[in-house]
């Protein structure tokens, strides 16, 4: 076949298969993938763990820090796309072919179906593009408790299922335990305050207001105008329910896995700054207006 | 419709991952007289072991008010021990750390029988993983907080405040110290190990640290004392290592292929235990502390070995993480005694009453009592 100009063919996509689809399909693999060699996940972020934790002279807490960071660095593409894709659909909602056919097809969803997917493939949007960079980051997520509480071995059973995580070279055995100690915690147990004689879960409560701030400041500003749309009244609805569901979960768990919330909330604001879509009005009651 | 559903599902979210304190672990077990004790997690339940009835059940206070809200669950797992009165001594390896002492005696009610607390101490911040042990009138309780409370028995009155707490760590407050398993004594001295490496002895007389050594690897497990009179203590380190109980000078005794979790134990001058190899299985070593060497060579098992063998007249009995238990004999033949269709072994079996008392995670019972040719007499809960 005759390339007169000399240039790399991009093959050419089966017919009905666009770029979005492709990404999804590979998200949707690595998602499989993940879920389906689970111990191979644990295991290599146990190790990658263990082995930052080696390099900053046995402390754990930096440790979790710095994986965090890791975690952010590596899923910044991700995030980025998310945001995009979060942005672009947001601002569809406000696009007058949009609201034309949500007007003309009410009554037909089939239609309106396809009428929308019409629009997405003309403006080149992807109707998954917030969710799927959502969704790959589950595994990570999931597999960061068992990390992390392996990692720790504060249990019995903890510290066995870790001893069957490592790899080999890293020679742990004089390694193991790891100090979970770290400022006033021990990042095995959940960690409590005592003030005047009441136990205040202080880290708990860093983790909700720090979901909450990440929340309100990453939230688009259409997301709490219009009280009609629905995926801005959920954005508004996660905002308040998010950082409850983490308080919680922090209240009882190893505060190692608060230091990974409260630094992974801190990261997606500054990586949300950097990329000039913070709303700090947000923040203050009637900002949004 | 779509907001309600969300919502309900965050929240039930937020109450199932709150309820889970994210620390379980294996159970505790333990057996005097007619009586088995095991801390399932959730409660200890004491068992009949004649009939596999339960006596009673012991699950903590219960909380209540303001203060509670949030509150994390009790975790019962160390195995519970019994005074000479009768008492048991309970330890909630939760988050709030107490350690209850409690009178099977005094039952309120025999419908629901829950024994009355004699006392309850409560002054740690640290995990109760290790069984605490009785010398003379007092308790010694390590902690995974790196130190021991030593506890007054004496008159059974409410000890909020530890009478002596033993602080090994003092002098290193980076370390991981966690105390993780039963100290043994000799009766003048106390000797134990911590996962941080460590083994040290102390004088009960002034509870002084008499000397502390460092075996460069984790000991979860306790140290034993041999019918040499030597301390034995196996690690992470994959070797048997002998004390001097005098001095704590050490040597290495016996390489083994991995990771020793479980404590030796003591059967006239053999020394029984088990290993740990990631990705293989076990091994099963018995070594003579007379002669200085191994009975035979080690037994291999397609799982691991974190459980102490159950010496029987005939054999000595081992129990795997896969649930199934061996039989191995003097010369180290192994055959099967009882295989388990659902569970997982870690701890250590018990033998009582004639049962062979054995404690499963992950199955449909928590306890199985076997006869000596490994039949099943009873289970708890029953009819499993």
């Amino acid at each position: 076949m005759k390339n007169p100009d000399n240039k790399l063919q991009q093959p050419e996509l089966p017919q009905g298969f666009s770029t979005e689809t492709l990404k999804t399909i590979a998200v949707v693999g690595v998602l499989v993938f993940a879920f389906t060699n689970w111990n191979m996940v644990i295991a290599f972020m146990v190790n990658a763990m263990i082995f930052i934790y080696r390099l900053v002279g046995h402390n754990f807490g930096i440790a979790i820090i710095l994986f965090t960071i890791l975690i952010r660095v590596v899923t910044w593409p991700l995030n980025a796309q998310q945001m995009k894709g979060a942005t672009a659909m947001q601002e569809m909602q406000n696009d007058k072919e949009w609201q034309a056919i949500q007007k003309k097809y009410a009554k037909d969803k089939e239609k309106l179906a396809q009428e929308q997917m019409r629009v997405y493939r003309e403006k080149g949007i992807n109707p998954f593009g917030s969710c799927l960079p959502t969704l790959i980051q589950f595994p990570i997520l999931f597999a960061l408790i068992p990390t992390i509480t392996y990692a720790i071995g504060s249990t019995p059973l903890s510290l066995l299922r870790l001893s069957g995580y490592v790899y080999q070279a890293q020679n742990v055995a004089t390694l193991l335990p790891l100090n979970s100690k770290f400022l006033w915690m021990d990042l095995g147990l959940p960690e409590r305050t005592l003030f005047l004689g009441i136990s205040i879960p202080i880290l708990a409560l860093i983790v909700g207001l720090t979901t909450y701030v990440q929340t309100k400041l990453t939230m688009p500003p259409a997301a709490s105008a219009d009280p009609n749309d629905q995926a801005a009244q959920t954005s508004k609805m996660m905002g308040y329910y998010m950082p409850v569901m983490l308080f919680f979960f922090s209240l009882n768990y190893a505060s190692g896995l608060a230091v990974y919330f409260i630094t992974s909330n801190l990261l997606a604001i500054i990586q949300y700054a950097l990329m000039g879509r913070v709303n700090w009005r947000n923040l203050f009651p009637g900002g949004q207006k | 419709m779509k907001k309600i559903l969300l919502i309900s599902v965050l929240l039930l979210a937020a109450v199932l991952l709150s309820g889970c304190t994210g620390s379980t672990t294996w159970f505790g077990l333990s057996a005097v007289g007619d009586v088995a004790y095991v801390a399932n997690n959730s409660a200890v339940h004491a068992i009949d072991l004649k009939t596999g009835n339960e006596l009673w059940t012991f699950s903590g206070e219960a909380s209540s008010g303001i203060f509670s809200f949030g509150k994390s669950p009790k975790l019962f797992v160390v195995a519970p021990i019994v005074t000479a009165d009768g008492t048991v001594i309970i330890a909630n390896s939760g988050n709030d750390h107490d350690m209850y002492a409690v009178n099977p005696k005094d039952i309120a009610d025999p419908q629901k029988p829950i024994p009355a607390i004699v006392w309850k101490f409560v002054d740690v911040k640290g995990h109760w993983i290790a069984a605490p042990l009785i010398v003379g009138d007092h308790l010694f309780a390590p902690n995974a907080d790196g130190k021991i409370y030593v506890l007054d028995l004496k008159d059974g009155q409410s000890v909020k405040k530890a009478i002596k707490i033993i602080e090994p760590f003092k002098d290193v407050p980076s370390k991981p110290e966690r105390l993780w398993s039963q100290p043994v004594s000799d009766g003048k001295r106390l000797y134990v190990t911590s996962l941080d490496h460590s083994v040290f002895a102390i004088d009960l007389a002034t509870y002084d640290i008499v000397w502390h050594e460092d075996l460069g690897g984790a000991i979860p497990g306790g140290a034993v004392l041999g019918s040499d009179g030597m301390l034995y203590v196996g690690s992470y380190a994959k070797q048997l290592e002998r004390f001097d109980p005098a001095t704590g000078k050490h040597e290495s005794v016996l390489k083994t292929n991995g990771w020793i979790w479980g404590t030796p134990v003591v059967d006239g001058d053999n020394l029984y235990f088990g290993d740990i190899v990631s990705g293989v299985g076990g091994y099963f070593y018995s070594y003579n502390t007379k002669t200085g060497k191994s009975n035979f060579e080690p037994v291999k098992f397609e799982s691991e070995i974190t459980a102490s063998p159950l010496v029987l007249p005939d054999h000595v009995l081992v129990v795997t993480e896969s649930g199934n238990i061996y039989a191995i004999d003097a010369t180290g033949a192994k055959t099967s005694w009882f295989e388990v269709t659902k569970g997982k072994a870690y701890t250590t079996p018990v033998f009582a009453n004639d049962s062979v008392l054995v404690s499963y995670i992950e199955a449909d019972y928590y306890l199985i009592a076997l006869d000596k040719d490994g039949h099943k007499k009873w289970t708890f809960p029953a009819g499993k």
